[in-house]
């Protein structure tokens, strides 16, 4: 059997050994991150139905739990890996004919770091071996927004970094707090023993924790960072800041919540959060003429959306919230990969230099359209049966709040619509003014396009293909009895 | 306003953590992990230091992962610091003779020092981390008083790519020969407080010693650069 150490493994080593191909020869270097998430890729389709049956619980150095440091490959974990690995390539291929100015061998070793970081995070079953790699996520990221190395990467960088480094001291005073209170860092191990505490001494490290981690997890009113920084980050950076960086932070929260507390009542006020974070997010996205900054405030209502579907803390939710998830790193990532070929065409970030781009640029027009539909939810697209999912599963509660809350969720997707519609009618039904010279994206920048469009359409037709992974992964989240069993036996 | 705000979060915060310190018995028992270190250790690991056993052996995974946090670190510096560079030189002022000459003569002591305490890491306090810190103040020094020498970037780079792969490889060969687990001990564990002891456990520190050492120096570079 294959060890989903090697997930973390592999891209860390060839990060490290990057700057040694550079010795070899320049040009190999940008080739590293494809290789490295393909294999990621590989490695984490071929565990999918060793995890289904049983979680994988890793000991490294041949230590057991709770004296070593544990990787627990569950659904959960084995789903993001390959979700991260599946963005991680794409966004590597699209790199290769994007990245052509700067310190180009630094932006990869940075990137594999960054994804290698997100891979520890969802596989880790240790907290502060999930705050460490956490660390490489964040700071990978601080230093890629900041890549340009113009004015406004640099500020919103920085913005990004003091937001950020708060963030985490709180989340390092929650977990000293809650190593003084039960002596043990391994999240089954806490989690057994939470009960056994005082409801003070637990509260406020859970809140420390939360707080920590929601920075990165974009909930209001943590996120005032994002907006700056997905829109002055190289397209493909915010490709995967928005499709990767701030789900791992939600994966993290929900993790902590789920497992580690087993807060069921917190989740009232965060589906309160859930929906007034997505209603910011729509409604701020609406007023944006940035295409970049749109997107981002999008990302924005889609994590309110997403916080939304987790709190409703039912099995038919937390597939429909995971699934969502999903959807919205397959959406967002084609997104802001199309995005950045239109910038790099129109010159400009402002929606109305977009005019006619469905006739000088007609694949990546396309291609941004259905991201888009997806995104708003219209079948056939993934967007659909996963917002269809979240709806039902609030129905299905059969309480008026939800039933008002869902209609409010409703009334962002209502927006969410609006948004995107106008710059779909821009791209199509106005004139172009000046340069209508047909040209598309280059081929290594098509090629990732297309396959993220197919597998908006596949999943959006065959949704049964992923549907029980996410299944089992709802009921790894939902029943934490299983999760602590599985690693302390 | 503004103010108001921000000193009623901190005293909110502030009452938080002063509650649930109350009630959490920091440093009362010794904890159940923290006894299994202590109590095995010694025999588990062969490394005298119960610290460095935690650290590179219990919790070796951690260490990896700030071993890579800093790597980050030095890279995302050199990442910004590298789009603004263009300015023109300006002159740079020798330093004294007594710098100059303490300088040359404290360098090699300074680097046989660093040395010194990641070699031992396993046997006495410090080990990778601290030892590289010590290398890389070396380099301070040199910058300080020789003024106009540069370490050359591409051997840094080399130094530094080739102690993260050592903990890698190290790492990766356990999954193969160490009972299938990755930064397992499988090297021979020696006589206990002797140089060549606790397996893999100095192999590691001494790449991370070499590692740290031409990161912290590589940064120095890059903001010596900057400033001038």
């Amino acid at each position: 059997m294959v060890n989903p150490v090697l997930l973390i493994a592999v891209p860390l080593g060839l990060a490290f050994a990057l700057p040694l191909f550079g010795l070899i020869s320049k040009r190999i270097v940008k080739y590293i991150p494809v290789v490295a998430f393909i294999f990621n890729f590989a490695l984490a389709l071929r565990l999918i139905p060793d995890v289904l049956k049983q979680a994988i619980v890793v000991e490294i150095g041949g230590f057991p739990p709770p004296f070593g440091i544990n990787l627990v490959a569950g659904p959960v974990g084995v789903l993001f890996s390959a979700l991260i690995a599946l963005a991680g390539l794409l966004v590597a291929v699209y790199a290769l004919a994007y990245i052509t100015e700067g310190p180009k061998e630094k932006y990869h070793m940075l990137y594999l770091l960054l994804l290698a970081g997100a891979t520890g995070v969802v596989l880790t079953g240790d907290i502060f071996n999930l705050f460490v790699f956490f660390e490489i996520l964040c700071i990978s990221s601080y230093a890629l927004v900041a890549y340009i190395g113009d004015r406004a990467g640099i500020e919103s960088a920085i913005k990004y970094l003091i937001q950020g480094a708060v963030g985490s001291s709180f989340l390092l005073i929650g977990i000293g707090l809650l190593y003084g209170l039960f002596g043990t860092l391994n999240m089954a191990d806490l989690a057994q023993q939470i009960e056994s505490a005082s409801s003070i001494s637990v509260f406020v490290p859970m809140v420390l924790i939360i707080t920590g981690l929601g920075v990165e997890a974009a909930i209001f009113p943590l996120n005032a960072w994002l907006p700056d920084a997905h829109s002055s980050a190289p397209s493909s950076i915010s490709a995967i800041l928005s499709g990767i960086a701030i789900e791992v932070g939600l994966y993290a929260v929900v993790r902590v919540l789920f497992t580690i507390f087993g807060a069921t009542n917190m989740f009232m006020f965060f589906a309160f959060l859930g929906v007034l974070t997505l209603l910011i997010g729509e409604m701020c996205a609406f007023a944006q003429n940035n295409i970049k900054r749109m997107l981002a405030y999008s990302s924005i209502g889609q994590m309110g959306l997403i916080v939304f579907a987790m709190a409703i803390a039912t099995s038919y939710a937390l597939t429909g919230g995971l699934f969502q998830l999903v959807s919205h790193t397959l959406g967002k990532g084609l997104l802001f990969l199309t995005a950045g070929y239109m910038i790099y065409r129109s010159g400009s970030m402002e929606i109305s230099a977009f005019e006619g781009m469905g006739k000088r640029m007609p694949l990546t027009s396309l291609a941004f359209t259905i991201g888009a539909f997806s995104l708003v939810g219209l079948p056939p697209f993934v967007g659909f049966p996963s917002k269809f999912l979240i709806v039902r599963a609030a129905l299905a509660k059969e309480e008026i709040l939800f039933t008002v809350l869902i209609g409010l969720v409703l009334l962002g997707t209502v927006i969410e619509g609006a948004y995107f519609f106008r710059v779909v009618q821009v791209l199509y039904f106005k004139k172009a003014n000046g340069n209508s010279e047909r040209k598309d994206a280059p081929v290594a920048g098509l090629i990732p396009m297309v396959v993220f469009v197919a597998f908006i359409l596949v999943m959006g037709i065959y949704p049964q293909l992923v549907i029980e992974v996410l299944n089992s992964a709802a009921s790894e989240l939902l029943h934490r009895m299983e999760y602590i069993r599985s690693v302390l036996g | 306003m503004r103010a108001i705000i921000s000193l009623f979060l901190i005293s909110v915060l502030a009452w938080g953590i002063a509650t649930a310190l109350n009630e959490i018995p920091f440093g009362a028992a010794k904890t159940k992990v923290g006894e299994y270190y202590i109590g095995r250790g010694k025999e588990q690991t062969g490394a005298s230091n119960i610290v460095t056993s935690v650290v590179v052996n219990y919790r070796g995974f951690d260490t990896l992962g700030e071993v890579t946090v800093l790597f980050v670190a030095a890279i995302g510096l050199g990442a910004v610091l590298a789009t603004r560079r263009k300015k023109e030189k300006r002159d740079v002022e020798p330093a004294s003779l007594v710098l100059y000459t303490g300088c040359r003569l404290l360098f090699p002591l300074i680097l046989l020092f660093g040395a010194y305490i990641f070699i031992h890491g396993h046997l006495t306090p410090g080990g990778g981390f601290q030892g590289g810190a010590v290398v890389a103040s070396a380099f301070v020094l040199v910058y300080l008083g020789c003024r106009g020498r540069r370490i050359s970037e591409t051997a840094s780079k080399t130094v530094e790519s080739l102690g993260g792969l050592v903990f890698i490889v190290v790492g990766l060969v356990g999954l193969a020969v160490g009972g299938g687990y990755f930064l397992s001990n499988y090297l021979p564990k020696g006589e206990l407080n002797s140089l060549f002891s606790a397996g893999i456990i100095p192999i590691i520190y001494i790449a991370i010693g070499f590692k740290v050492g031409s990161e912290l120096a590589g940064v120095i570079d890059h903001l010596v650069e900057e400033s001038e």
